[in-house]
């Protein structure tokens, strides 16, 4: 099991050094070859969560170091659907190291699988962190096209402004797409509560962290409506709500205590 | 008054209470919340007067945290109301309006011929109003916003109520007795176990409820995340203990009965001598001298109770551990100790049952909406034989990918429009 992770570490850390050469060099052909390593790294993660999964015999997401894992499959899943759809060969650079970072912070979590304690044994679980998974991994990927955005800002290349116009709408989607799973988020959080220890909202750090991360989106929305910002500033903006989210999913577990420490 | 008004339900006004509250939050998780003055005291000393003064220390209470909240759902209901009658409005005359600006976008005729092929593949619907055509589809789509905010505005209303009104206490029961609930109805706990057949914990309670006018429940399981309603009554599987059990014998007659106790209890007949209960323990470890040290602990069931007592005799105290099946006799009473008792933690909620309803109604009226904000976007285009325009509200997915798709065919004196919201 653990080779299977840590080959799938050297995977992912294989792609981004690849993929660094094959833009510096300006060598497509190795570009191309860091994609095929990545295919393989995601397929390595898939491979794992799915393992762990059956010898745990329930969902693999319920502490921190599982919960990682499937981050960065998120992360990584939705960098192969952008491709997919062709919006991203301009994503790959910086989004490669953001899965190997989420991955490298999952290294560093006790890995053994545990007994799920009672409060976890829910229908509501799935959904609940399912939809944290995607919507964290939405929001990372908002950030790496804010920050591609902010990179690509001072070249002037061909159809540059049509370029910076599709890297801001790129942002807005995802941030919609993980703003609509963070609210699922919220709220299954609410309804699991209430069965689980009779109240909706308690206050808890990490219930008012989802709070908090949700507003900083929120208010990312009406600002882009508005209009009177621009793209530059929603970059920035999408950038810097990336440690925000980061600390809700991982600083808030570690720094402060609260019915949602699992381990 | 009218400007005040109109920055009370402007965009701008709902960002700023939108910061605020998220930065009081911030600082309720930074500052514990709800402790004791004591607490403050040792841990803020010189600040804790000014921080418990200004409502840090209870920051999600505070008036000026209540106050936030309720101007944020004064702001979203003025722009709610003053923006729902422009959006039916411009829903309604959507056909007109759009088929009379000029196309801004030129087109060659292959170019026009190409996008409305490609609306057409979209099922959009076509209509002919003069020169001009117009396809339009998911209208819909444009109301979503405002059920997302009319959703978030009856999430905190029904979401206060469900906070403030249930009354909520909590209460220990052992098995084959009952407890009695706030609105009088009583709680029988049939049975109840710490573990399951596999010894895994998974504690679990059958519980039946009465209600005062005597309508009763089927028998219900209730464990942890299953917790039972009835009526306006929620019974939850909370925790657990492990309490002593010993049955009392008066020798002569036969006389007996059964006590159960989870606290030092003193079981006598005269007041003097009987049986002093201290505790009962999980388990106990023996060493090679026989000596024993208890177990004080354990997550599960008990594995090898012990049970610590005193006998009183004529004022003398002699300190006992027994276990399960022992007997001890004193001054014509025999006492025997039973296997322990486990039972369980209730917590009993009660709270009108339409509130939770409505609670949940609005959590997916907001998914909803949320869902036709970013995932049903209307488009609206008028074309003519000269080009294209997109009209109506959140254009603009649907004009960036015209844009790709016609960027082939576009004639040269392309009319530059700035991005406009309705
Ligand atoms: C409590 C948090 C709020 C949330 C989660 C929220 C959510 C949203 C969302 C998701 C959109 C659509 C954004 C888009 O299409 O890109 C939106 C639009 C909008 N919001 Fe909010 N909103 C909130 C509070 C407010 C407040 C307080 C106002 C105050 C005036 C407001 C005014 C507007 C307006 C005017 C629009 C544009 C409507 C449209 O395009 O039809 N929102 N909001």
């Amino acid at each position: 099991m653990n080779i299977l992770f840590f080959a799938v570490l050297a995977l992912y850390f294989a792609a981004v050094l690849l993929q660094f050469a094959g833009v510096m060099f300006k060598k497509d052909k190795v570009a191309k070859i860091a994609w095929f390593v990545f295919i393989a790294a995601f397929a390595g993660n898939s491979i794992y969560i799915l393992i762990r999964g059956i010898v745990a015999h329930r969902l693999p997401l319920s502490n921190q170091f599982e919960f990682a894992t499937a981050f960065a499959w998120g992360i990584a899943l939705l960098l192969v659907v952008l491709k997919a759809k062709k919006h991203s060969d301009w994503l790959a650079t910086i989004t490669m190291p953001a899965a190997f970072l989420v991955l490298s912070y999952a290294a560093l979590q006790p890995k053994e699988i545990t007994e799920l304690m009672p409060a976890l044994r829910s229908a509501w679980f799935g959904l609940h962190i399912g939809s944290a998974v995607f919507s964290y991994s939405a929001f990372v990927l908002a950030g790496c096209a804010g920050l591609r955005r902010i990179l690509t800002a001072k070249k002037k290349e061909e159809n540059h402004e049509l370029k910076l116009q599709q890297m801001d709408f790129l942002s807005y989607r995802l941030i919609g797409f993980g703003f609509l799973l963070l609210t699922v988020v919220i709220l299954s959080g609410a309804i699991w509560a209430e069965q689980a220890w009779s109240a909706f909202w308690t206050w808890d750090p990490k219930e008012v962290w989802a709070l908090i991360t949700w507003i900083i989106y929120a208010v990312y929305l009406h600002l882009r409506l508005r209009g009177k910002k621009d793209g530059n500033f929603l970059a920035w903006y999408v950038i810097l709500a990336v440690p925000v989210v980061l600390f809700t999913f991982a600083g808030v577990n570690t720094l402060m205590s609260g019915l949602h420490s699992y381990g | 008054m009218k400007k005040l008004i109109s920055f009370l339900r402007s965009m701008k006004f709902g960002i700023i209470l939108l910061a605020l509250i998220a930065a009081c939050s911030a600082v309720g998780t930074l500052i514990e919340q709800g402790q004791e003055v004591s607490y403050y005291a040792a841990n803020y000393t010189s600040i804790h007067g000014i921080l418990i003064k200004t409502g840090l220390t209870d920051i999600y209470h505070s008036w000026y945290f209540l106050a936030l909240l309720a101007l944020l759902c004064l702001n979203l209901t003025l722009c709610s109301i003053v923006r729902i009658k422009s959006v039916v409005k411009a829903d309604k005359t959507a056909l007109e309006t759009s088929a009379v600006v000029p196309a801004l976008v030129k087109l060659n005729s292959d170019g026009v011929a190409e996008l409305e092929k490609f609306l057409a593949d979209k099922k959009c619907k076509a209509s002919s109003v003069g020169e001009s055509r117009v396809y339009s589809r998911r209208r819909i789509g444009r109301y979503g916003t405002f059920i997302t905010h009319v959703a978030i505005l009856l999430t905190v209303i029904f979401g206060a109520l469900a906070l403030y009104l249930p009354k909520t206490t909590d209460m220990t029961c052992f098995p084959n007795e009952y407890v009695v609930a706030q609105d009088g109805s009583k709680i029988y706990v049939d049975s109840f176990r710490i573990e399951d057949a596999e010894g895994n914990l998974d504690f679990t309670s059958e519980i039946r409820v009465v209600k005062p006018n005597g309508k009763t429940s089927l028998p219900t399981e209730i464990s942890v995340n299953h917790p039972m309603t009835f009526g306006s009554l929620k019974v939850y599987q909370q925790t657990y203990g492990t309490a002593g059990s010993v049955t009392a014998r008066v020798i002569d007659t036969g006389v007996e009965d059964v006590f159960i106790m989870d606290e030092v209890s003193f079981l006598s007949i005269d007041g003097v001598n009987g049986l002093w209960y201290e505790a009962v323990y999980p388990g106990y470890v023996k060493d090679e001298e026989g000596n024993i040290t208890l177990i004080t602990s354990t997550q599960g069931s008990y594995v090898d109770p012990i049970y610590e007592v005193q006998l009183s005799s004529e004022g003398e105290y002699t300190p006992v551990l027994a276990f399960p099946g022992d007997k001890l006799e004193i001054n014509g009473i025999e006492f025997e100790f039973n296997a322990p008792v486990e039972y369980p933690g209730l917590r009993i909620k009660y709270t009108p049952e339409i509130v939770n309803a409505l609670l949940i109604a609005a959590f997916s009226l907001m998914i909803a909406g949320l869902y036709i904000t970013f995932f049903m976007p209307p488009v609206l285009v008028k074309t003519d034989s000269t080009g294209y325009t997109v009209c109506g509200p959140k254009t603009e997915q649907l004009k960036l990918e015209l844009k790709l798709l016609l960027q082939d065919y576009e004639a040269a004196e392309e009319i530059q429009e700035e991005e406009k919201e309705e």
